[in-house]
């Protein structure tokens, strides 16, 4: 018998959208005006914004592969450090016994 | 203004992406608003917002993250306003054809439907969670909210589905409550 | 004599490379585990994540200055529906590459209770320590760790019962 959890995957499965979905959006885009900034200084802000966008784009990325990195440090040492102490441990307990 | 290298993902081909990542955009927004128009024309927006941002983004792995990001907010602020506005019942909101049915059709129906009347930033949690198959960490860096918070949203989440899906479970087999 | 000649300007050789990353193969194991973690973090994504660890945060300071300056840290667990999914000859597999002059095990511990062994590896270089390799078995899980660079035990060891064995450190506080 499934689990709960295996039940809510099933339930949420991906669902396709409709067989024309790809077609209508490429033609959207397609048809979408290319707006021209007449005034000089309006193209110099769209420009600014842009890099802006880019910056803040690029920025916001790269802090998700650093989070996600140190989270992974992060498991790494608990993980390493754990087993290593385990044994010390055990070479403790088995010093303390073997001199008492 | 400085020239900057093109970035990987302005090479891929668009239509490509659209074609590989409808079904995550349309479902993410379906199973968070369940209204089949709106969030075909929301993912309509998504693929036309990535089509203006494609150079900004770095890799193909980031392509996904945004598409994932963009959507989830975007749908959590339709279902917000939706929230403010009477709507068609849950009930005769029609179901989408499953791509592959798998598991208890009525189960899946009912999950989907208690899933939905969930609070809009669990249900996005839940969604995130078993139908992308997300981590809290990485659902945290999708919806810009604390690991913490997703943890703790998911287990309540969890906890109020199973208790209301065995309700209805118990309903239909003809129980006592 | 050339024949020998070789031999030892490749040892001269491997004394001045860089540690390696041990050579593990995992396919048979990852094909009968029921789950499996793996964390990779080559040079450069242990130095990103180390960035991003906070000054502020006691651990995570501490965590900061010990993989400051390491090459590598590479781990992999798998987990078994039930006991006897591995073999002693699986085990025997991943000891095979730590073997002298280059490795040197420093503990081997073993748990007849809980049916658990800890063997802790060693890897000499001309400057002392130049990595760290650990094989810890238990009846349902295998967990294989790899650190390449200039590690502090002691450093590890004690993050390592603050982050798993907590109630070591309040009993000591007693």
């Amino acid at each position: 018998m499934a689990s709960f959890e295996d039940e809510l995957k099933s339930a949420l499965k991906r669902q396709e959208p409709s067989p024309d979905f790809a077609e209508r959006v490429l033609a959207r885009v397609a048809a979408a005006p290319v707006r021209r900034a007449s005034q000089p200084w309006i193209r110099w802000m769209a420009a600014v914004a842009a890099a802006l966008l880019l910056a803040a784009g690029g920025l916001e990325y790269r802090h998700y592969r650093g989070e996600q990195a140190k989270e992974q440090v992060l498991l790494a040492v608990r993980i390493a450090g754990g087993k290593l102490a385990k044994a010390q441990k055990r070479v403790q307990m088995l010093a303390h016994r073997s001199n008492s | 203004m400085p020239r900057r290298p093109a970035s990987p993902a302005a090479g891929l081909d668009f239509a490509s992406l659209v074609r590989q990542h409808q079904a995550m955009v349309f479902s993410i927004a379906w199973h968070l608003l369940r209204d089949r128009a709106v969030a075909e024309e929301l993912a309509q927006d998504v693929f036309l917002s990535l089509h203006q941002h494609l150079a900004e983004l770095e890799s193909p792995e980031h392509v996904q993250f945004w598409l994932r990001r963009v959507t989830s907010n975007r749908a959590l602020d339709e279902a917000r306003r939706r929230q403010r506005r009477p709507m068609v019942s849950l009930e005769n909101a029609p179901e989408p054809v499953a791509v592959t049915p798998t598991g208890d059709p009525l189960m899946g129906a009912a999950l989907r439907k208690l899933v939905a009347a969930l609070p809009e930033k669990s249900r996005a949690i839940v969604v995130l969670r078993y139908q992308e198959d997300l981590d809290p960490a990485e659902i945290a860096r999708v919806l810009g909210i604390p690991v913490g918070t997703v943890k703790s949203q998911l287990q309540r989440a969890l906890a109020l589905l199973r208790e209301k899906l065995s309700r209805v479970v118990g309903q239909a087999s003809g129980l006592s409550g | 004599m050339k024949s020998a000649a070789l031999p030892i300007a490749l040892l001269l050789l491997a004394g001045a490379l860089p540690a390696q990353q041990v050579k593990w193969n995992f396919d048979k194991l990852a094909a009968r585990a029921s789950e499996s973690t793996d964390v990779s973090l080559d040079g450069a994504l242990l130095q990103l994540g180390a960035k991003f660890l906070s000054d502020d945060d006691k651990d995570q300071a501490k965590v900061k200055k010990l993989v400051g300056g390491l090459k590598g840290i590479y781990i992999r667990t798998f987990e078994f529906k039930k006991p006897g999914e591995y073999s002693a000859a699986d085990v025997e597999s991943f000891r095979a590459p730590l073997h002298p002059p280059d490795w040197q095990r420093i503990v081997g511990t073993h748990s007849n209770e809980e049916g658990e062994t800890v063997e802790v590896y060693i890897k000499n270089d001309n400057k002392g320590i130049g990595g760290l390799a650990i094989i810890a078995t238990e009846p349902k899980e295998l967990t294989l760790v790899n650190i390449v660079g200039a590690i502090d035990l002691d450093s590890l060891s004690d993050l390592g019962k603050h982050f798993n064995f907590p109630e070591v450190e309040v009993e000591k506080k007693k």
